[in-house]
């Protein structure tokens, strides 16, 4: 039965592999498997630390490149913040916003793959990389000292025209600055003060001895620099400020400030010396402003003709920044790409074991065998590239490790096998679970799911994500993302939910009228209406497809859907678990342990067929009989398996004559099963074992190999391999010392009686029980079906129904209005709601009550190198992916 | 129309096309996956239609209604 060739039946055939590669061709050969991606290396240097292997060098390398490139993202990410943030504040902000954002080109995995690179290219890539830093941050820097300069030609502006207007009002009134600098009198300087002011039109402060010191300063700080002036000069100071309107940028972080023009006048050279340095300690700029008007009007020139020129300067720094950033935009997805890819290369080759004589790299690892020769070409096409006349070896070997279980799935079977593999990794060769699930699963959903309507609504929902797949996998909101990944899961769904929805003829909790009704009113003479109707059947003939349409709306419909769903659920579960438990069979059949098929499987068999294989033969016969026809009263089939085990030999109703001994033998029969499943496993292992024992064998865990060699030195031309084979390396003549791994991971335990015999009491007791408690389980079936079908009759009695029969305009509104509230809570709780809670049900009964009779999930999942799941993983990638 | 024996009438249907499926599957590494789901899709299905018609062929209980409506008793 087993197929030899590979399917969805087992987990792949895996091999052992051994390949020895050229050093000169180690990085190609593992770039080329990389992209095949169907080997699993082992790390064959498990003792050696993560500095110390062959190509720490080259991923350090790499590792600074990538650095790079991450610091010319940030860049970009800085850059364009702050073209925004600039043209925000100068206000030209419509213009230059498209310049604000460079485009980032994005990498479509799907629809562009990029050629291997050669170690030239990545050389040429991470010397780029360096001259593109920094030039980046030679042109930051230079962006930052201009920014600098600019604000500060700024402040100067505006110190010289504020100043200019305080000297401007300044000279309408020395006199009165005169004598507030000077305290109470000052009679010394009367006369000349007065000689002057009298003569000179063009008066100056120098004249008077007076100096000022002008600049800007943060507005917040202003009080405290008036304070500080005020008491370290005792007073002798006039101070004159006024607000710049608009704030000013600090290069240096980008905040804006709000800063004072201020003018400090005070006499005497010291004291203007002690000024300026309290006005640089409290973080002041301190500009150069000459009193003379027209000095002042040739300096304000001179600044807006500087501030011009550095303004054009910054303007074009910024464009060659952004020039050179969107050029490295547009391929930086790509170099991010080609740098993982090529540093996972060089982190799997330091897996591999070196031999620096030979000069030769040797890997270990799992592949699937079928995929062997695709494996063996794709190595020899990377040799024949190269031009070496060395060819890389493959070499199969036996192990008596466990291989991986390796799954192959494709876009169907993808979403059930990982709802399989969320549960456990099926042990390797056992039958896969997920193949009977595809159909299981859905099946029992949709029994849950039973309505025509809401199947029909979930199935365009599905075949609109099917359609639409390509566009739609791009969309990143997780919760339509976890939908689109199960839309062939809602498809099988869908589909069978159309047809329980016809079965139970439920279409928004009304019903379809195909066929004629088996039934029809038993009209007694001068009925009136308001008065009990019963129904009687026409004849033989019977309503050919589903539950009688005639049912529906009636006083004792649950009455009836109740029983007929009960003894569905017993049926369709007693389906599922022996169905379940045959499959037990294959996998003994396929490890070739005979024992699990009669100690476990034929023991297990009889006991639940015995017990529930009965009640469904009885309540099938129990439909097949015309118990009105034959005047006999039917036996309830929940009392009568009551009695089977409380009284056995006793009947309450009979079914069927002869019914006692048969029941009697059956629960013999079951009750016989329990010791078999006990013992019989236990003592026969114990049996062979101790023969085993008797003959001089040893378990093979005690001289447990792993790899093809065990001698390390010594002419090791021959593999001889588990089998007994010999095959003969040919590949260089004088054979490769092979390090032997991890002889003591997974040793064969030794033969302990007690724990066999605990494991398998656990078996017995956990099967016989759970027999009973799996087969009350699948009720949930009649359980959320009815709870499915109540809630959709419910929300049509609530809000659509009672609206149809209102008549006039407010009629019409009342449908419109109460159509859409049922719609969409249709939609909202039949569908997404219970179809969830129906999911969770089913997939309980396929990971609990199914799985349990056969999988045992001891294996470990086949992980191969491969680009394709490395790069969809890696999220630091996550913003280069398109 | 729909007597009885139809229950052989649709095993056989089933039977019929659970073999079609065997045969017609395509080939290929995933013919085993068709075949199984063809099938068990099958039967499971019929199991359904199965049950519901053995449940309806000798009902124990009649439909019994107060609300009918003048004019629709004969229907």
């Amino acid at each position: 039965m087993a197929p030899s060739k590979q399917s969805m039946f087992r987990s792949a055939d895996m091999s052992m592999v051994q390949l020895y590669i050229s050093n000169e061709i180690g990085r190609e050969c593992v770039n080329a498997l990389g992209e095949l991606g169907l080997v699993q290396f082992r790390d064959l240097n498990g003792d050696i630390s993560a500095f110390q292997r062959t190509f720490t060098q080259e991923i350090r390398r790499l590792d600074n490149v990538e650095r790079q490139l991450r610091k010319s993202w940030i860049a970009w990410i800085i850059v364009a913040s702050r073209v925004v943030l600039s043209n925000t504040l100068l206000g030209y902000f419509h213009t230059q916003m498209e310049k604000a954002s460079i485009p980032l080109r994005r990498l479509d995995l799907d629809v562009e793959t990029l050629a291997p690179p050669t170690t030239t290219e990545i050389d040429e890539l991470s010397e780029r990389t360096q001259s593109l830093e920094q030039r980046i941050f030679q042109l930051n820097d230079s962006y930052e000292t201009l920014k600098k300069r600019e604000v500060e030609l700024t402040e100067w502006r505006w110190v010289l025209r504020e100043a200019g207007g305080f000297f401007d009002r300044a000279h309408g009134n020395v006199e009165e600055i005169r004598a507030s600098t000077e305290d109470d009198d000052a009679p010394l300087l009367q006369d000349v003060e007065q000689h002057n002011q009298a003569g000179d039109v063009e008066r100056s402060f120098s004249g008077m001895n007076i100096g000022f010191v002008a600049g800007v300063i943060n507005r917040d700080r202003v009080a405290a620099f008036e304070r500080i002036l005020w008491r370290t000069l005792r007073g002798n100071l006039y101070m004159n400020q006024s607000e710049i309107p608009e704030p000013l940028v600090d290069p240096s972080n980008n905040e804006s400030i709000n800063k004072n023009v201020f003018v400090i006048f005070a006499h005497g050279k010291e004291i203007l010396a002690k000024i300026r340095k309290i006005s640089e300690s409290m973080g002041a700029d301190i500009y150069s402003v000459d009193e003379n008007a027209d000095l002042r009007r040739d300096q304000v020139h001179e600044v807006n003709a500087r501030l011009n020129d550095v303004r054009n300067v910054l303007h074009n720094t910024q464009q060659t920044l952004e020039a050179e950033l969107t050029q490295i935009a547009q391929s930086l997805a790509a170099w991010m790409i080609l740098i993982t890819k090529e540093k996972a290369t060089y982190q799997t080759l330091n897996l591999f074991s070196f031999d620096r004589q030979r000069r030769t790299l040797i890997a270990e690892g799992w592949c699937p065998t079928n995929d062997l020769p695709l494996i063996r070409t794709t190595l020899q096409d990377v040799t024949n590239r190269a031009g070496l006349s060395v060819p890389s070896i493959i070499n199969e070997i036996k192990t008596n490790k466990t291989p991986p279980t390796y799954l192959k799935t494709n876009k169907f079977t993808e979403a059930f096998q990982t709802i399989i593999n969320a549960y456990g990794t099926a042990t390797y060769q056992e039958v896969n679970p997920a193949l009977p699930a595809i159909v299981t699963f859905p099946f029992l959903f949709a029994v849950m799911f039973g309505d025509f309507g809401h199947a029909v609504i979930m199935f365009s929902a599905s075949l609109a994500m099917i359609y639409w797949e390509k566009p739609l996998k791009k969309v990143t909101f997780e919760l339509f993302a976890m939908i689109y990944y199960g839309r062939y899961i809602a498809l099988v769904m869908a589909i069978f939910s159309l047809f329980t929805g016809l079965i139970y003829n439920d279409v928004f909790s009304k019903t379809f009228t195909f066929f004629d009704s088996a039934w029809e009113w038993d009209v007694p003479e001068g009925w009136q209406q308001g008065q009990p109707l019963v129904g009687k059947l026409k004849g033989d003939y019977r309503y050919p497809f589903g539950i009688d349409w005639f049912w529906h709306g009636t006083e004792n419909d649950l009455l009836f859907s109740n029983s007929y769903k009960m003894k569905m659920s017993i049926i369709l579960g007693w389906a599922h678990m022996t169905y379940s438990l045959c499959l037990s069979y294959f996998n003994a059949r396929h490890f070739k342990k005979p024992i699990d098929i009669w100690g476990n499987f034929v023991p297990g068999m009889i006991f639940f067929q015995a017990i529930f294989g009965y009640l469904v033969i009885c309540i099938i016969y129990k439909w097949s009989v015309d118990w009105l026809a034959i005047g006999e009263q039917p036996p309830g089939l929940l009392n009568m398996l009551i009695y089977m085990f409380l009284q056995p030999g006793t009947l309450d109703i009979p079914l069927y004559p002869g019914q006692q001994p048969v029941q009697v033998i059956l629960l013999l029969l079951a009750f016989l099963q329990v010791p078999v499943l006990l013992l019989l496993k236990p003592l026969y292992l114990r049996w062979e074992h101790n023969r085993a024992r008797a003959q001089g064998y040893r378990g093979i865990g005690e001289q447990s190999r792993v790899s093809a060699l065990d001698d390390d030195e010594g002419d090791g031309h021959f593999h001889s391999n588990g089998n007994g084979r010999l095959s003969v390396d040919t590949d260089d003549g004088e054979g490769v010392a092979m390090i032997a791994h991890g002889d003591d991971e997974e040793g064969h335990e030794e033969f302990e009686f007690s724990e066999v015999m605990i494991h398998q009491v656990i078996h017995t007791i956990e099967f016989c029980l759970n027999c009973v408690s799996h087969t009350a389980s699948y009720l949930r079936l009649w359980a959320l079906s009815l709870a499915h079908q109540q809630l959709s009759v419910v929300l049509w009695d609530m809000t659509l129904g009672p609206t149809l029969s209102k008549p006039g305009p407010l009629g019409v509104v009342m449908i419109v209005v109460a159509f859409y509230l049922w719609f969409f809570l249709s939609c909202a709780i039949l569908i997404c709601m219970e179809g969830c809670s129906a999911m969770l049900h089913s997939l309980r009964l396929q990971w609990v009550e199914a799985q349990s009779k056969y999988a045992e999930f001891a294996g470990h999942m086949f992980t191969p190198f491969s680009f394709i799941t490395l790069l969809e993983e890696d999220d630091g990638l996550a913003e280069f992916r398109g | 129309m729909a007597k009885g024996y139809s229950v052989f009438v649709g095993l056989a249907i089933v039977v019929a096309l659970c073999v079609a499926a065997w045969i017609f599957s395509p080939k290929g590494e995933n013919q085993t996956t068709w075949r199984s789901s063809l099938i068990l899709a099958f039967v499971s299905c019929y199991l359904m239609w199965f049950i519901t018609f053995m449940a309806q062929l000798h009902p124990l209980i009649e439909p019994r209604r107060s609300n009918v409506r003048i004019g629709f008793e004969h229907e």
